[in-house]
């Protein structure tokens, strides 16, 4: 007989991504301090991205004397993702022919998100990357083994690792408390709406109907199986939850970010909107960039997309997890002999990266405190910050057209009309409920506070 | 020694199957991510679920029975 299995326990410091999204990205910080205050320009230069382009002379100067420092850049980028995903499990026969790939494609991507006439049309590089990505997925067909490139997940968390040193830990501290109010009315009332008309109207089974629920209300495909796995959700459920999630995130991206366009809405308002009301980080993401890139100005965006939506709903998931896990074990499995769930399921649930961040914001807010206003703008941004959000947007990238290439509609679990009116007539709620306090209530909290500051 | 699905044979978490057991997961999530814990899939129930104190159809894992079953599945 095989030795009984152990819980993973601590063994996911090396087993889960959310660990080396924070040992990828906090390496990556500490390099850029090192550098910076080694005075060595070397992050700089490697950090390098497809400028705004007319004329195909610019382009081809910039990648004739840049050319050396893309392929560093990749051969880094590969080591490091090769190394942590070799250790996840992921065959590298397989990862590398496909991470080659997806580099080629994102500085394709690049360029065509910076040639000026389609930003026009508001065809920035995240929507470039998603409508690439879903043309190739759903069309030409990739092998089903490269999706071990196409880490949606690992990217993104990796990238809001990076995020938080250029998100000051004070804001987190002034506006967190607001985001996780916003983000909790909406998400409780989300959640129940689709719970009730589930369950209630079109007499789903309370399993299904709290699967559907957290995907609709917190953070969309993770919240599903998390919140699945607490309450023993049939298999198929899960499934018909993912796709939902899945298509309706996919409609959001292009819906807030062109429908602010056309109220010519504050990016701040729009960041928080789409915290409020996208259901997933990656997904949410590309959203807040999406418009952020529009209206010439990407950092408000951001940081309000991000106090909403990994503030005020991506840290409560273990306790969204458990509190269903009770209702489930205490009201509706009462003949069932499990063991009760225990609180520590809290912690193992959490979304580890998110500490990345917060630990991320906390390192660049003290060595910024010690700079004026003045040398901040002139010594700490361009040479600390910039090279790190330049490397940001590679790993947003990556994610963006990682979501398009792993999204094949066809192989989508087919939702059947009760569970699929049941999750609309939610997002529907979220979405006007998302706009109300987002635009028109707080609207002006979130510009004043996302907007001009400094560490 | 407490039983738990972990050491049942219907019982598989290993997060590559699970990305091809449900499609789309991969695309705006992973298995491999701390939010599933170590949820897994009982085949013998056909749900999703963490795994608990062993059930009735608790059948203990061994390696011969676990490799051809999990091929199966």
């Amino acid at each position: 007989m095989e030795e009984p299995k152990k819980p993973m326990g601590w063994k996911e410091l090396y087993l889960k991504e959310d660990w080396w999204a924070i040992y990828l990205g906090l390496g990556i910080i500490v390099a850029a301090i090192a550098f910076f205050y080694g005075a060595n320009p070397f992050l700089k230069s490697l950090s390098v991205l497809p400028p705004t382009w007319t004329d195909v002379g610019k382009l081809t100067e910039h990648f004739s004397t840049k050319i050396g420092w893309y392929v560093l850049q990749f051969i880094i980028w590969l080591t490091i993702f090769g190394i942590s995903t070799r250790i996840l499990g992921f065959k590298q026969s397989e990862y590398i022919p496909s991470f080659i790939f997806l580099y080629i494609l994102s500085i394709i991507t690049f360029i065509i998100g910076a040639y000026k006439p389609l930003k026009h049309w508001g065809f920035e590089a995240p929507l470039v990357a998603l409508i690439l990505g879903l043309l190739i997925s759903n069309v030409v067909r990739l092998p089903k083994w490269m999706d071990s490139g196409f880490r949606v997940e690992y990217y993104i968390k990796t990238g809001i690792v990076l995020l938080g040193a250029t998100l000051p830990f004070t804001l987190i501290v002034w506006a967190g408390p607001v985001a996780f109010l916003q983000a909790t009315i909406i998400s409780v009332t989300t959640c129940l709406t689709i719970y009730f008309v589930a369950t209630k109207i079109f007499g789903l089974e309370r399993q299904f109907g709290s699967v559907l629920g957290v995907g609709g209300a917190i953070c969309g495909v993770s919240a599903a199986i998390a919140v699945g796995g607490a309450v023993k959700a049939k298999k198929e459920q899960v499934s018909i939850a993912i796709a939902l999630v899945t298509v309706w995130a996919i409609i959001m991206i292009f819906f807030i970010p062109y429908f602010s366009k056309l109220l010519n809405l504050h990016p701040a308002s729009v960041g928080a909107w789409v915290g409020s009301s996208e259901f997933a980080d990656a997904a949410g993401f590309a959203a807040a960039v999406a418009y952020g890139n529009m209206v010439g100005n990407e950092e408000p965006a951001i940081r309000a997309f991000t106090l909403m939506k990994v503030i005020g709903r991506d840290i409560w998931l273990g306790i969204w997890s458990f509190l269903f896990a009770v209702i489930s074990c205490v009201k509706w499995e009462k003949e069932e002999a499990g063991a009760r769930p225990s609180a520590s399921e809290i912690w193992w649930r959490f979304p580890k990266f998110v500490l990345g961040f917060f630990i991320a914001s906390v390192i660049i807010t003290i060595i910024s405190s010690g700079y004026s206003l003045v040398e901040y703008n002139k010594i700490v941004k361009p040479e600390l910050i910039k090279p790190i959000k330049s490397l940001r947007s590679w790993t947003f990238i990556f994610c963006f057209l990682s979501i398009g290439l792993t999204t094949r509609f066809r192989e989508l679990a087919a939702a059947g009309k009760k569970p699929f009116w049941a999750f609309t007539i939610g997002v529907v709620v979220n979405a006007i409920l998302g706009f109300v306090l987002s635009v028109l209530i707080l609207g002006n909290y979130w510009i004043q506070k996302t907007t001009g500051i400094v560490f | 020694m407490r039983l738990t699905c972990l050491e049942c044979v219907y019982f598989n978490n290993d997060p590559a199957w699970l990305e091809k057991v449900f499609p789309g997961l991969n695309a705006l999530s992973s298995a491999y991510g701390t939010a599933r814990g170590e949820a897994g899939i009982c085949s013998k129930r056909d749900i999703y679920l963490s795994p608990v104190k062993k059930c009735r159809y608790f059948e203990r894992i061994n390696n011969s029975l676990t490799d051809s079953y999990k091929s199966r599945t």
